[in-house]
C-alpha cells in the first residue's frame, strides 16, 4: 500500500491518509486481517506530524474500518461498519449529492454519469479481481 | 469546559534593539500537543521573540507565559520543562559527542538513554569524537540529541535546519520531531521558527507568519490550504472583465488568468466559469506560497 499526500489538493492531510485507506481496502490492496503501517514509520516516511497519522488511525477506528489490538498495531477490520444501514445510507448519500453537484458544474450530463458510474465501479472490481489473482499465484508459485 | 493552560502565551509582546524595533506588538498562543509553526525572514522577530520565552531577554512590553509563569519569575520552572536549540550552536571544544550530552543530561531531571542511541546511531555520529572536530551540521545534530533526550513538555527550535545539506535535514526533520513526539504524542509541543517552510509542510499543525516585529497571519495549516488557491484560466480571446476584487494578486498574460485567492475560491470560480474559458483549474497554496503570496501582497 503506498500512500502519497497531495498539499495542493486542499485537503486535510489527516483525511487524504483516510481516503487513500479506505481505497486500498475497497480495492483490494489491502486485505482484511492485515496490518497497517505503524504511526511514527509511516509519519516519518510521509513527512508529517504523527499526530496526524493517529488521528486518521483513530478516524478509520471509529468508522470500522481498522481495529487497533494493543500491543500489536492496527489492523484492517472485516467489512463490518458498525452503524446501522440507514446512516451508512444517508452517509454515501451525501457524497452522492456532492458528485451530482459537481457533474453539472461541469457539465456533464445525466446518461453519461451514470455510465461513468458504472464504468469506475468496473475498474474497482478490475482491481480487486487484480489483488485476488496476485494472491492466488503467489500461493501457488 | 475550561481548555487547559496553553504550552506559550505571547501578548502584545514588544522588544527594541536600541532604536531598531524586533518585536513590535506580537501575540500568538500555542496549545498543548501542537507543532506550531514560526514563519519569517531573516529579521522578522522571531529569534527575539523565542529568547523571550526564555527569559533571554525581558519583555520591554506586553508579557509572556510559557505553562502559564512568566518566565522572568520562574526561571527554573520554565526551563526545566522545556528544550531549546539555538540558531547558533556552540559546544566546548575540547569534549567529546559523549562527554557533551553527559554533562547536557547532568543537569536534566530525566535522559532517555535509548532514545540518545537510537539518534547517535541514526545520525551515524562517534561519540569519541572531539566536538570541535564536527562540521555545522554534526553540531546542529548533537544540539537536537541533548534536546529531544530529556523528554521536557516543549521544544523550541530556533531555525533547526538554516545551514544544513539538503538530505541531513531531510532526516533530521522526519528524526527528530518523530522521536520527540513518540514519548507523549498528545502532549509534546514543539515551536519551530524557520523560513524554509516546505521542509516543516506536513509537520506543522498552525502557524504564525511574522513580518517587521508583528503577526501578519495565524492560520491552521489545513484551514490555510483551503483558504489559499491558486485559480488557473484560459480563454479563447483575451480574458473578459471580471470582477476580480476579491482576489489577493491577479496575473494576466495573453489569453490567460492567473489568481491568488484567500478565501471565496468557489464564487469567483463560479463567476469565472460563466464567462466560458476553455480551460479552468484550481489547486491549493503550500504553506511556502502562502508564506510568499502574504509578505508579497
Amino acid at each position: 500500500m503506498l500512500l502519497q499526500i497531495n498539499y495542493k489538493s486542499g485537503k486535510p492531510v489527516y483525511l487524504q491518509v483516510v481516503d487513500q485507506i479506505k481505497a486500498a481496502a475497497a480495492a483490494g490492496a489491502l486485505k482484511p486481517g492485515e496490518a497497517l503501517p505503524c504511526i511514527r514509520p509511516l509519519a516519518e516516511e510521509l513527512r508529517v506530524n504523527r499526530n496526524t497519522i493517529a488521528k486518521a488511525y483513530s478516524e478509520l477506528e471509529s468508522i470500522g474500518v481498522i481495529e487497533t489490538l494493543p500491543g500489536k498495531g492496527c489492523f484492517l477490520k472485516e467489512n463490518h461498519s458498525p452503524l446501522r444501514k440507514e446512516i451508512r445510507r444517508k452517509m454515501l448519500i451525501e457524497e452522492i449529492d456532492q458528485a451530482i453537484v459537481q457533474a453539472h458544474h461541469l457539465q456533464v450530463p445525466r446518461d453519461e454519469f451514470l455510465q461513468l458510474v458504472q464504468k469506475r465501479l468496473e475498474v474497482l472490481e478490475e482491481r480487486r479481481r487484480s489483488h485476488e489473482n496476485l494472491k492466488v499465484e503467489k500461493r501457488e508459485g | 469546559m475550561s481548555s487547559p493552560t496553553p504550552a506559550i502565551e505571547i501578548q502584545n509582546l514588544k522588544y527594541a534593539y536600541g532604536r531598531a524595533e524586533a518585536v513590535n506588538d506580537l501575540s500568538l498562543s500555542v496549545q498543548r500537543g501542537r507543532c506550531y509553526g514560526l514563519f519569517g525572514r531573516n529579521g522578522a522577530g522571531k529569534t527575539t521573540t523565542m529568547k523571550c520565552l526564555l527569559n533571554l531577554l525581558r519583555p520591554q512590553g506586553g508579557q509572556v507565559r510559557v505553562f502559564g509563569l512568566d518566565p522572568a519569575k520562574h526561571e527554573v520552572e520554565v526551563k526545566r520543562r522545556l528544550a531549546y536549540v539555538p540558531d547558533q550552536v556552540a559546544f566546548y571544544p575540547w569534549m567529546t559527542v559523549r562527554e557533551t550530552l553527559d554533562y547536557l543530561a547532568s543537569f536534566r531531571d530525566r535522559w532517555s538513554a535509548k532514545t540518545e542511541q537510537s539518534l547517535l546511531e541514526r545520525f551515524r555520529l562517534n561519540p569519541a569524537q572531539k566536538t570541535a572536530g564536527l562540521s555545522k551540521g554534526q553540531r546542529t545534530q548533537v544540539a537536537l540529541i541533548a534536546a529531544v533526550c530529556p523528554e521536557t513538555e516543549l521544544l523550541v527550535l530556533d531555525e533547526p535546519t538554516s545551514g544544513l545539506d539538503p538530505i541531513v535535514r531531510r532526516e533530521f526533520i522526519e528524526t527528530v520531531i518523530g522521536a520527540y513526539q513518540e514519548g507523549d504524542p498528545g502532549n509534546r509541543t514543539i515551536l519551530v521558527s524557520t523560513h524554509l517552510i516546505a521542509e516543516f509542510e506536513g509537520l506543522i499543525d498552525e502557524f504564525t507568519i511574522v513580518d517587521g516585529g508583528q503577526s501578519v497571519l495565524t492560520l491552521h495549516a489545513d484551514e490555510a490550504r483551503d483558504r489559499y488557491q491558486k485559480i488557473r484560466a484560459r480563454f479563447p480571446h483575451t480574458p473578459p472583465e471580471i470582477d476580480l476584487s476579491h482576489a489577493l494578486r491577479v496575473k494576466k498574460t495573453g489569453r490567460e488568468l492567473e489568481l491568488i485567492v484567500n478565501g471565496g475560491g468557489p464564487e469567483l470560480l463560479e463567476r469565472i466559469e460563466r464567462q466560458n474559458p476553455e480551460s479552468l483549474t484550481t489547486e491549493s497554496l503550500t504553506l511556502e506560497e502562502i508564506f510568499v503570496a502574504t509578505l508579497q501582497a
